[in-house]
């Protein structure tokens, strides 16, 4: 299946700002993290279609993934 | 959990206060017992037990006292064991009753350390001086010394330029100083304190640091305190295996990695929090209205880096390195002059929020801010109404008719703001959108303006005892974790929003990353201190502060109707946001009445443990 994935801040300096990439049907999020090769604890936020999803959670065909850093401030 | 369960008795540690009558000139030390975990932990949780005990009802009034003091912590070998309170009853936090409310600002760089080097925990200013002085603590032969010496010398300085000339005057020294701004005070009650830092007088560049938040600099210069400079050696304890254990936990916990910088495999600060929140259109702009445009794109980290010198700097011995600075680039392309830090809330409250979107007119705003000692929160916000005034009222602007993007135009009202020309604007949001009747827009809640996270996104605003984001840990939650629920904001302000507080007591930097139930903190306390305090203790003592920073609320007036967001949040949604829009007036209503039902119970048990505590002492 063809998934879009779209990177954030430090991730897209360090990654790719966006790309689109086959990933096996029925990949989880964290697979396709995985495959990319971002660490998990590089992770604060994950969307999928634009919706906060978790890394269990599974992308479908055309699902446009985006992946973003821990923020925070104060 | 009961401080029984701490291995020790808070009334077996004592604190060194020192309190000075600057109107009379008398200086009176004192080392006393604590009372409870809160004055052992320090802070806000300490110096809270002393403005509770005053009748003050006018910030400017010889009543209300000035406390500085540290954390725990603070001038130990801890990483970002830094930081310096002030607190007293604040000149921009007030309640519709005419009530000033209770107020702290915190604040790194070395001043901290040398006061507690010195042999201080605590100073506490009463009354005002006739005069301009400035408060000269050293170390005597048999304690702590403080001496109060003419500042006319130092009047109409900028900060930074009152903070080089002491250190011409006192080496080895760091200060504490206000700007232009808190001279002014009458016109300006955003005036910061200005702190110094290593880098700053090493290098002679603008590096200071500011305990911003509340009117802290306008306080002093009420008081005509115009400078505080703590003179000691460095006597920064040994690094022992076990507190480099620490140390590298602090450097290695997930928390603080976002704030390294990206060279360093971090986050590059809080500055990437627009490229986050951009992805949502949820970066403010325009006065917190973002239009769903890529103007704010202009201000990412690596668009900057095409024009400026980007560099990664620390406070004193901080691996965090948190600060980005930004220089210009030489005709070679060498490092040139320092242009401003690049923090989220300046670049966004001088940037996108006032339609500013070039990133050399931003740095200048922010510098100028910075020099003029104002708070670059209070500052920003209230320019921002300014402008949309002036653009609903194109017939009858305010001021100079500044309007979204017009860079020189705001810059003459920075400039006047900051010598006390412009009152308007230097008294703060609150008061200028009642004088003019037109509330709804007017980004502040209590009186304090809102930092640059849109109050669409965090209810847990309303519920933030000292500044939006400071005390409530809750302004990214919807964008992190996309919490809409009643249930879940209310669990997350009674729960871990409100624990945000505890880094202002404990001495540490909001961006060591690890919470107040961390074991990090724990180990930290037993490392630098011997004292062995259980993470759940640490968690119950900064509750119980934070209840009575709630609680001083209620009893400086803060009414019911207080308690709420910027009107327009509720009465006219942004579309362009695509966060989802939740805040709607049954939803605070219910809101409220979820958090008063867990925080008003407990307040009345405390009270009668707050009641018993001051009788005692
Ligand atoms: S985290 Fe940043 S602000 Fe805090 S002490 Fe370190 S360098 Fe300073």
């Amino acid at each position: 299946m063809q998934v879009t994935v779209k990177l954030f801040a430090s991730l897209r300096y360090r990654w790719f700002e966006e790309e689109t990439r086959q990933f096996p049907d029925g990949s989880t999020l964290l697979e396709v993290v995985d495959r990319i090769g971002i660490p998990k604890k590089e992770l604060g936020i994950t969307l999928i279609n634009g919706s906060h999803a978790s890394l269990q959670d599974v992308v479908l065909d055309g699902d446009v993934v985006a992946l973003m850093p821990h923020i925070g401030g104060g | 959990m009961s401080e029984e369960s701490s291995t020790f008795a808070p009334s077996t540690v004592s604190y060194r206060r020192c309190t000075v009558n600057l109107e009379q000139g008398t200086v009176s030390f004192q080392s006393l017992p604590c009372a409870n975990l809160e004055d052992v932990l320090g802070g806000f949780g300490r110096s809270f037990q002393v403005l509770e005990q005053r009748t003050v009802k006018n910030a400017y009034s010889p009543e209300n006292p000035l406390i500085v003091n540290t954390g725990l912590l603070t001038g130990t070998a801890v990483m970002t064991g830094l930081r310096t309170y002030f607190s007293a009853y604040s000149p921009l936090k007030r309640s519709d009753a005419g009530m000033p409310g209770a107020m702290w600002a915190a604040g790194s760089g070395n001043f901290g350390n040398k006061l507690k080097w010195a042999g201080l925990d605590e100073l506490i200013f009463e009354d005002r001086s006739s005069t301009p002085v400035l408060a000269v603590i050293r170390e005597g032969a048999s304690g702590p010394v403080v001496e109060l010496e003419p500042a006319d010398h130092l009047l109409g300085l900028t900060g930074h330029e009152k903070i080089m000339a002491l250190h011409r005057q006192y080496p080895d020294a760091h200060f504490a100083v206000i700007g232009p701004a808190g001279e002014n005070y009458q016109n300006v009650y955003m005036g910061a304190v200005v702190m110094s830092t290593d880098n700053e007088l090493k290098s002679g560049e603008p590096k200071s640091r500011f305990a911003g938040r509340g009117g802290m600099g306008s306080v002093m210069g009420y008081k005509n305190l115009i400078a505080i400079v703590a003179q000691s050696r460095d006597k920064m304890p040994p690094v022992t295996s076990a507190m480099r254990d620490v140390n590298r936990g602090v450097i290695t916990n997930g928390g603080s990695a976002r704030f390294q910088p990206v060279s360093q495999g971090g986050g590059g600060g809080t500055w990437a929090n627009i490229e986050v929140l951009q992805a949502f259109h949820a970066v403010p702009v325009n006065n917190f209205r973002p239009k769903g445009n890529d103007d704010v794109e202009r201000l990412f980290r690596d668009k900057v880096e095409m024009e400026f010198d980007v560099f990664a700097e620390a406070c004193f011995r901080c691996g965090i390195r948190c600060h980005n600075n930004v220089f210009n680039r030489t005709a070679w392309g060498g490092r040139g002059r320092l242009q401003a830090k690049y923090d989220f809330e300046p670049l966004i409250l001088f940037g996108s929020n006032l339609g500013v979107h070039q990133p050399a007119q931003v740095s200048e705003l922010i510098h100028l801010c910075d020099l003029l000692g104002m708070d670059a929160i209070s500052l920003g916000t209230t320019l921002a109404y300014v402008l949309d005034y002036n653009e609903r009222h194109p017939e009858a602007p305010l001021f100079n008719g500044a309007t979204f993007g017009a860079f020189e135009a705001i810059k003459a009202l920075i400039q006047e703001t900051g010598r006390g020309g412009n009152e308007g604007i230097g008294r703060g949001v609150k008061r200028l959108s009642q004088q003019l009747g037109e509330t709804s827009y007017a980004m502040h809640v209590k009186g304090l303006e809102l930092p640059a996270y849109l109050p669409d996104t965090n209810p847990g605003y309303i519920f933030a005892i000292a500044g939006g984001h400071m005390s409530m840990g809750t302004h990214m939650l919807l964008a992190k974790e996309g919490v809409t629920t009643v249930e879940g904001w209310a669990k997350a302000i009674t729960t871990t929003g409100l624990l945000q507080v505890g880094y202002d007591m404990i001495g540490l930097c909001k961006f060591v990353g690890a919470g107040m139930g961390h074991e990090l903190v724990s180990q930290a306390i037993a490392e630098a201190t011997g004292l062995k305090v259980p993470p759940e203790d640490i968690v119950a003592a900064v509750r119980r502060a934070y209840l009575r920073g709630l609680a001083l609320e209620l009893r400086q007036g803060f009414g019911e109707d207080e308690y709420t967001l910027p009107s327009q949040v509720m009465n006219d949604p942004n579309p362009n946001m695509t966060l989802p829009a939740f805040i709607t007036r049954a939803f605070i209503e219910e809101l409220k009445e979820r958090v008063w039902s867990v925080f008003k119970p407990e307040i009345d048990e405390l009270r009668g443990a707050w009641r018993d505590e001051s009788s005692e002492a």
